[in-house]
């Protein structure tokens, strides 16, 4: 089974990927090929629907810290959603991604992310 | 029960050893959660022993890698074999998970991940050979019960 990557429209610096099958080392590099482009100054939030996604191995662990990274150096998040068993084991395993950014539904994050656009417009106006 | 699966060291096949394995465990009533830590443990394992195990520290070529398979109680037992350079997957330092993301290697997890879910790890270097041997704790009739 392979990797299925499908790259929804982005919206206000926020860029959802939907996920499907196997992140492992015969598929990492397609994933970071489509992330590479997406992963600029302009992207705050990459969000990663993992709900279709069945297994994670630490090559697709790496992947993800290769995202984590490009964007952490401007302040940008990736944020996970309904991550299934196997891949919620592995996260915990090696802290992957922080707690409160992992999420039990697309509506949650997008939650999330409307709240940290709204501080940061807050922080605009206050400057 | 015991299989014996042998693989040329290269990434291509990796898929087909995990696909046979699959097949057996499933058909001895071995359950996702448990297949899906093989799956992993066999991965990890396989691509570093391919990335490093030459016997110049580079890649292994066309050596093999075998796994036996046993299942007594409720113990799941695999038993890795490669003729590689020699190299103990259990000796690696562990990862800083605390670390901020921008300080951590992307990564050297894979051979933490092992040790994590695995109930009990033990390596051998004899004849040559590399032998690793895994267990997995398997939920038997009685435990679920």
């Amino acid at each position: 089974m392979s990797l299925h990557i499908e790259i929804l429209p982005a919206a206000n610096g926020s860029q959802r990927v939907v996920l499907t099958g196997r992140l492992d080392t015969h598929t990492y590099e397609d994933l970071d090929e489509k992330l590479a482009p997406l992963l600029n100054k302009n992207l705050q939030s990459l969000v990663l629907d993992l709900a279709a996604l069945e297994y994670i191995s630490s090559a697709g662990i790496r992947s993800i810290f290769k995202a984590r990274k490009a964007l952490g150096g401007h302040g940008g998040k990736v944020l996970v959603v309904n991550p299934q068993a196997q891949i919620q084991k592995v996260f915990d395993m090696v802290k992957a991604v922080p707690m409160n950014e992992i999420f039990s539904s697309t509506a949650e994050a997008d939650a999330y992310l409307f709240a940290m656009q709204r501080k940061v417009l807050q922080g605009d106006e206050e400057d | 029960m015991l299989i014996r699966l042998i693989v040329p060291g290269e990434h291509a096949r990796v898929e087909d050893l995990n696909t046979s394995l699959e097949a057996v465990l499933t058909r001895h009533g071995i359950d996702a959660g448990v297949r899906g830590d093989v799956r992993l443990i066999v991965e990890e394992l396989a691509s570093n022993a391919i990335a490093y195990g030459g016997v110049d520290g580079n890649g292994m070529g066309q050596h093999e890698l075998s796994v036996n398979i046993a299942i007594a109680g409720d113990l799941l037992t695999l038993e890795f074999r490669d003729e590689g350079a020699p190299f103990d997957p259990l000796s690696t330092a562990p990862p800083n998970l605390e670390a901020d993301i921008m300080d951590r290697p992307i990564g050297g997890l894979g051979l933490y991940l092992i040790r994590q879910i695995a109930e009990e790890t033990h390596y051998r270097r004899i004849d040559d050979a590399n032998l690793l041997r895994v267990c997995l704790r398997i939920a038997t009739p009685e435990t679920l019960s």
